[in-house]
């Protein structure tokens, strides 16, 4: 009897655990798919989720429409939600007071914030917001994500600032924004001809020199982040300016208008009661307005005047005791064709051998002076950035088989050295000449029992090259005489060879060698030359057989020796007869 | 317990652990391959292949499979949906689209160094060859367990016959022992397939991945990739974009049975002998103790 109800409550015991466990195992929280994303720029709304501090969230994120509170808050100012130093700038932080760290001191301060602000204006019998929980926590916004758009100050957007504040305002002062730390005093300063990028302080995901690194952890320890300073001091400028504008009478305002833009600009759907803010062309303030989401490229950059510092027009990049020669460098050309100074001036607006050492050292963390010009893959460096837009479709075609300049592994030859270390300052050669004496087609005969013969556009493609060289300064800089360009397909020819090239045969043989593996044979270089070039140019012409091959007869037996031909049997004697090698 | 069952005992216990070894064959034939010839391979080179399918045409050749269509408009078909190699094609080129475009890659057997499906077989119809081909012959009894040790998904079985076999990649063995290139590396028109000893197709791919920086995952699969394999692939992408099997571990498939191999003589041996002890010590506690109770009750009539 009582082994019975031992088994029993066993076997109880066991389904009340598989029962837990079954329940465990789908009541996992799989994370839904987001519904829809949300451009928070397009009507000035705010995700409030804090998930880095509260994780997976209980209720769903609430969307501050912050556009809306703006408006009801304009004469009031914006210090009715927001603190405001002892500046008397206003800081963009919400809540006004978060009094301690965690999750719950973080949620009170939203909600004492929030509730009790509309509770306020309730019983004032103004409009108000929600007080209860799922009027902000709305279930619809749970699967909602949203994006911000990114906001970059670009060369254009600088050069706008620096000639407005220059003829509207009459400053010139650069210190307005531009400032530096210093340490020891804790005191920001400013000194003309030392103005500096936002980045190499502000940013503090990124990890820096001694220099800034001292400067970043005290900006780290006040919170100062890229994003908040960026809206502090545009922001706080802004609103300034704002109140600027609408101070002008309307007589002057009609006056500077009337000639330049039509009414429905101001007055919207000829609404000649109400007139559209100054801001909304003038001054920023909405979110989208920065929040373009867009970088501006280098080409709409290119006629954008580069901000003014003192830099010279030419440099000579010549390191003390270095064994070669000096190089000319043209820091007016290359600026122009960098959106950032920080793409290569990565610590500082200086020089790279300032940190850079012939000899390497701490100070330039451990990269001397000629591994920081010539590094294969760092964008900041000569080779570097070289190597990348090599890369580009119209480069790639002959790049791609020829190695990148690259001074470890000492494949460079003593011409591509002395194209930059000349020790003078290098003109910028002609775009090349071309006499069009060179062959006009080329039969390619080598599959011509299969496939019949490829004919190639000898001419034609010198042609196109030609013209890729001389449409880029810096094809035209390197590729200084037109051998250069034959270079990309008749690899293995000398300059110094009088006339003839030599012909692909002369080195690739018919046949696989069993013995060098590595050598490429006859159809093979045909192949990957020319389909290698067509594919890394993305040309649409030349991908397929038929384009180059006319006969497209069922290919023959392409194989000699078959399998079946040897007895599956007895391979064991035919073994003893390989010999490797 | 005597001297000589001690001694017994312990001699079919050194016996057992030298029986298990031999009972893995594709790690005993591998094992000291350093002294012996050095293993044949290939070295695929993606980057290099066009998607041609001509590889595809010389196996089914040189094998006397269906010969495939290889046109353009055939290739245009056959490259959407996703490759897998089948009892009539020991060879086939998968396309995959990635960051770098499109990148095709011919897939065969890999030949490991030491291969799992070698060890599975149970009738040795699988072999390692000393040259490192790993072949098959006419000895299937058609149990798959190739089928089911292989990592790489490569053995496939003839289930349309009635009288199936598997059928997998040679590496053309046969022509091989002629001194022939295999025929899907004859065949290939830009050389993303060369055959060399192990040893060279390495040091090569090793070359490419120095010489040109940035171009390579550096990375070589099928260097330690299971043991070792004796195709070796090289990549501009990460391997797992273009469908090769990243959790493989370096570890070479026969070597996970082994243990359980070993210790089958050992278990097969100890197991009677244990029980033979239980037994008999619980016989004599129970002998003592019935003893013992008739002593007891001895004592209490007195």
């Amino acid at each position: 009897m009582s082994r019975k109800l031992l088994f029993l409550v066993i076997s109880v015991i066991y389904l009340v655990l598989i029962a837990f466990g079954l329940t465990l195992v789908y009541s996992i929280d799989t994370s839904k798919p987001v519904k829809q994303t949300v451009s928070m720029a397009k009507d000035n709304k705010i995700s409030i989720a804090h998930t880095e501090i509260f994780g997976r969230l209980q209720r769903p994120q609430v969307v501050f429409d912050h556009k809306k509170h703006e408006d009801a808050y304009r004469k009031e100012g914006c210090s009715v939600c927001h603190p405001v130093n002892d500046k008397k700038q206003v800081i963009f932080t919400f809540p006004k007071q978060v009094r301690g760290k965690g999750r719950k001191v973080l949620m009170k301060a939203y909600h004492d914030e929030c509730i009790d602000c509309h509770k306020k204006s309730a019983a004032e019998s103004k409009p108000t917001g929600p007080v209860t929980c799922n009027n902000c926590h709305k279930k619809e916004f749970a699967r909602l994500r949203m994006n911000y758009p990114v906001a970059e100050f670009d060369f254009y957007d600088h050069n706008k600032h620096v000639r407005v504040m220059k003829e509207k305002f009459g400053k010139s002062d650069c210190g307005q924004c531009h400032h530096t730390y210093d340490v020891k005093d804790k005191k920001i300063s400013y000194s003309k001809g030392a103005e500096e990028s936002c980045y190499y302080c502000h940013d503090l995901n990124k990890k820096r020199g001694p220099e800034f690194a001292a400067i970043t952890k005290a900006a780290a320890e006040k919170g100062l982040s890229v994003e908040r300073i960026s809206h502090q001091s545009c922001l706080n400028c802004h609103l300034e300016y704002r109140t600027a504008y609408e101070q002008v009478p309307n007589e002057q305002v009609h006056k500077i208008h009337r000639e330049k833009v039509a009414c429905n600009v101001c007055h919207p759907s000829n609404d000649f009661k109400h007139a559209a803010s100054c801001t909304d062309c003038h001054i920023p303030l909405d979110c989208a307005k920065c929040h373009t989401g867009k970088y501006r490229t280098v080409e709409e950059l290119k006629d954008v005047p580069r901000p003014d510092r003192g830099q010279k027009d030419m440099v000579s990049l010549d390191t003390r005791n270095a064994r070669m020669k000096s190089v000319s460098f043209s820091h007016k050309a290359h600026q122009a064709d960098s959106r950032t100074c920080r793409g290569c001036h990565h610590e500082g607006l200086r020089a790279c051998a300032s940190c850079h050492s012939l000899t390497g050292g701490p100070e330039g963390n451990g990269i001397n002076v000629a591994s920081a010009y010539h590094s294969v893959f760092a964008g900041q460096s000569c080779t570097g950035c070289h190597n990348k837009i090599k890369a580009n479709k119209e480069c790639a075609g002959c790049h791609y088989y020829v190695s990148a300049m690259n001074i470890e592994t000492m494949n460079s030859k003593k011409d591509t050295c002395a194209s930059c270390h000349a020790g003078k300052q290098m003109s910028m050669p002609k775009p090349l000449p071309y006499s069009g004496s060179v062959k006009e087609d080329v039969q390619i005969d080598v599959l011509a029992k299969e496939f019949g013969a490829a004919s190639f556009p000898h001419r034609d493609v010198l042609n196109k090259l030609v013209r890729i060289s001389n449409d880029s300064k810096l094809a035209t800089y390197f590729h200084r005489d037109i051998q250069t360009l034959c270079k990309g397909c008749h690899h293995q020819s000398s300059s110094s060879a009088e006339v003839q090239m030599p012909q692909c045969r002369n080195c690739h043989m018919a046949d696989n060698d069993r013995h060098h593996i590595n050598k490429t044979r006859l159809i093979s270089a045909y192949h990957r030359q020319c389909l290698g070039c067509h594919e890394k140019m993305e040309m649409t012409k030349g991908i397929k057989c038929s384009e180059c091959h006319k006969k497209n007869t069922a290919p023959l037996e392409i194989t000699q020796l078959k399998n079946q031909n040897v007895v599956r049997q007895n391979t064991s004697t035919i073994l003893n007869a390989w010999h490797p090698k | 317990m005597d001297r000589r069952t001690f001694l017994k005992i312990i001699g079919t216990g050194i016996a057992g652990s030298t029986a298990g070894n031999l009972m893995t064959p594709g790690k005993s034939s591998a094992a000291d391959s350093a002294s012996g010839p050095e293993f044949y391979g290939i070295l695929v080179d993606t980057t290099r292949c066009i998607g041609c399918r001509r590889c595809e045409l010389a196996c089914a050749e040189v094998n006397g499979l269906p010969k495939p269509d290889i046109s353009e408009t055939a290739n245009e078909t056959v490259f959407k949906s996703p490759r897998q190699l089948t009892e009539t094609q020991y060879t086939v080129t998968g396309s995959f689209t990635t960051e770098k475009g499109t990148i095709f890659v011919p897939r065969r057997c890999m030949h490991c160094n030491q291969p799992g499906c070698v060890a599975a077989c149970p009738v040795k119809a699988m072999k390692k060859r000393p040259s490192g081909h790993v072949t098959w012959d006419s000895d299937c009894i058609g149990c798959r367990l190739c089928m089911v040790s292989c990592p790489f998904d490569v053995p496939k079985f003839e289930y349309g016959k009635a009288v199936p076999n598997i059928q997998k990649c040679n590496l053309c063995w046969e022509r091989f022992t002629q001194g022939v290139l295999p025929g899907c590396v004859e065949a290939c028109p830009t050389q993303a397939l060369i055959a060399g000893t192990r040893r060279d197709i390495l040091d090569e791919a090793k070359r490419r991945i120095a010489a040109n920086p940035g171009r390579y995952v550096e990375h070589i699969y099928g260097e330690y990739e299971a043991g070792g394999t004796s195709h070796l692939y090289l990549s501009a992408v990460p391997f797992d974009q273009i469908g090769f099997r990243q959790d493989l571990g370096t570890k070479p498939y026969p070597e996970y049975s082994s243990f359980y191999l070993k210790s089958v003589p050992f278990v097969a041996t100890l197991t009677p002998l244990l029980m033979l002890a239980v037994g008999a010590a619980v016989k004599s506690g129970r002998n003592g103790l019935e003893k013992r109770e008739e002593k007891h009750e001895e004592k209490g009539k007195h």
